[in-house]
């Protein structure tokens, strides 16, 4: 009992810490005069709610998704397009083209529950193409086509996140609330169905799991995340144009994803902090992205198939073991 | 009756796997099914669990109608089932895979879960004392933090079947559960199944081990060819020359 008051004051001691780092963070950076780090933590954060959202539909329920950029598309677009034409305050919109693309996650996710891994992926694939080619070329120039279009901030209740500080602390918010919400769902009943149906599809659906319906809410939440992720991407860039829609936007979450773990919290974490500070530490070597990208994932799937938190879980496992005994060594 | 299935057939094309066949079954007696390798036992065995759509005939359990119903609505219904290979969630912990057992036994939703709300929670705890009074049930409460991969093969089948029992189902369907099991193991599976039965589970058992059928079963039913050979109890079914001739072949008739 005693040590277990011990960890659970060990576990709040960290938690502190590391809000109060996450808090302070940008007054660090600023005080450096580096406010362009400010401006990546914001896309990191971005980018751990869109992976976080894949991660939900690969890691746990199992679905391959090659297309997420899709939702990322329709979350941004969707959000800049809903404030430009109809006038609706930019916040309203980001949560209405999260909404859509989850709507329009599960349409795609109806036939595509029947197919099997490699037939997903091209389907999830094709759907990203569509909703490119789209965007590219569409009805009336509704979506400024190539030229792309200008975004305006977000704006909670009159107050405008003009800066990328401002930005970083919505961010953090809106990344906790999404986290957190994962980690209730994933440690429930809907959780464990998921966990059930990439584990076993033919005993889940014997055991009383709904599979069809439990696939589409799965890839339907997913796409919320990332839809979310992709609208706040545009309100912060001012600007968005298809070229950040295409298929190495889908590339990257799914790298992202598998280096840092999948089926978990921490790994999107961790995959998105290190992927996109890679990324931007090696600009030079921008035309080589997707090189790098496949020797990552190539990596990965070989060496380490459970992600860098794989790697870590693995080396505490072996220090428990050694300390004593299998009966303490704790899972998940 | 518990079970009444009339004039089921399924074909995959020309090969008539399950031709004709009427079984009808009372609640709180242990049934077995077999017959030779091929004769379509877990045919029927997927029949009756919604793996399989009969192409015609009647199933009714409890009054309720289900042929062509999907695997899960079996469940809901009140039958689960284990399977002849293994099939369990091998990442899952023991606890989690018969929490997943316990699916359709859960009321919070999804927003409930999304939330967190105060019902889930308790609904969440309450179903941990379930899951460790099952898995005391079989003898793995040591065992329910293990990965259900983790265990040895007696124990998986064990496992199997406490997830099976764990959605509280009327009727249990066994695919082959002595399966690789030794000797000892046999035996503690004939105690597991009259523990089963005292829960006031019905229980469907496909079994090629004739000792442990005839042992246990109140009931036989045979198949051969897909078609209903014989039923009855073991000793009627131990005498009867139809039986006798399908399992030893043709040859043996004097």
């Amino acid at each position: 009992m005693k040590s277990l008051a011990k960890k659970q004051n060990n576990k709040l001691i960290t938690s502190i810490a590391v809000a109060a780092i996450l808090l302070l963070l940008p007054i660090i950076l600023s005080v450096t005069g580096n406010s362009y780090s400010i401006l990546v933590l914001g896309f990191i954060i971005i980018y751990i709610i869109a992976v976080s959202g894949l991660d939900v539909n690969f890691g746990y329920c199992g679905q391959i998704s090659m297309g997420h950029a899709a939702y990322y598309c329709i979350g941004a677009y969707g959000s800049v397009m809903l404030h430009h034409y109809f006038g609706i305050p930019v916040i309203i919109t980001m949560i209405l083209a999260s909404i859509l693309a989850a709507v329009l996650g599960a349409i795609v996710a109806f036939p595509a529950s029947k197919l099997v891994f490699h037939f997903l992926s091209l389907s999830t694939i094709a759907f990203a193409e569509i909703v490119y080619t789209l965007v590219l070329n569409s009805p009336g120039k509704i979506t400024g086509n190539a030229v792309g279009m200008f975004t305006d901030p977000i704006n909670i209740f009159g107050y405008t996140l003009r800066s990328n500080t401002a930005f970083y602390y919505f961010g953090l918010v809106v990344c906790a609330v999404f986290l957190l919400v994962k980690w209730f769902l994933v440690k429930s009943k809907i959780g464990r169905a998921w966990i059930a149906i990439r584990e076993n599809e033919d005993a889940a659906e014997g055991m009383g799991v709904n599979v069809v319906k439990y696939k589409v809410m799965a890839f339907a939440f997913s796409a919320f995340y990332t839809g979310f992720a992709g609208a706040m991407y545009a309100h912060l860039v001012n600007y968005i144009g298809p070229d950040t829609f295409t298929m190495k936007q889908s590339v990257m979450f799914i790298t992202m994803m598998l280096f840092g773990g999948t089926g978990s919290i921490l790994g999107p974490i961790i995959g998105s902090m290190f992927i996109l500070l890679m990324t931007e530490s090696l600009r030079v070597l921008e035309q080589y992205q997707m090189l790098v990208f496949g020797v990552i994932l190539l990596a990965v799937v070989l060496a380490f198939p459970g992600g860098i938190l794989g790697v870590v879980k693995d080396v505490i496992k072996k220090i428990k073991l050694k300390k004593g005994g299998v009966k303490n060594v704790v899972r998940n | 009756m518990l079970l009444e299935i009339k004039n089921l057939c399924l074909s995959f094309g020309g090969l008539k796997a399950t031709n004709d066949v009427s079984i009808a079954m009372e609640e709180g007696k242990v049934y077995a099914l077999i017959g030779p390798n091929g004769a379509g036992k877990t045919t029927f065995f997927n029949l009756i669990s919604g793996v399989y759509k009969p192409d015609s005939g009647t199933i009714t359990f409890d009054g309720q109608r289900l042929d062509g119903k999907r695997p899960y609505q079996v469940n809901e219904a009140g039958i689960a089932r284990t399977y002849q290979v293994i099939n369990l969630f091998k990442k899952m912990t023991v606890l989690d895979n018969v929490k997943v057992g316990m699916h359709t036994k859960l009321k919070s939703g999804f927003i409930q879960s999304m939330f967190h709300t105060k019902s889930q929670q308790a609904e969440e705890a309450a179903i941990i004392d379930k899951a460790m009074d099952l898995l005391a049930f079989v003898g793995l409460k040591n065992h329910m933090n293990d990965l259900a991969g983790d265990l040895s093969y007696g124990q998986q089948r064990l496992l199997e079947i406490v997830r099976a029992m764990a959605s509280e189902p009327k009727l249990i369907l066994l695919d082959e559960p002595a399966a690789g099991m030794n000797s000892t193991e046999k035996v503690e599976l004939n105690v597991l199944i009259r523990k089963i039965l005292a829960r006031g589970i019905t229980v469907l058992l496909v079994e090629h081990d004739m000792k442990l059928v005839m042992n246990i079963a109140d009931h036989i039913f045979v198949l051969n060819h897909g078609q209903k050979l014989a039923e009855g109890s073991p000793l009627e079914i131990q005498n009867n020359p139809k039986v006798i001739e399908a399992y030893l072949g043709g040859g043996a008739k004097k």
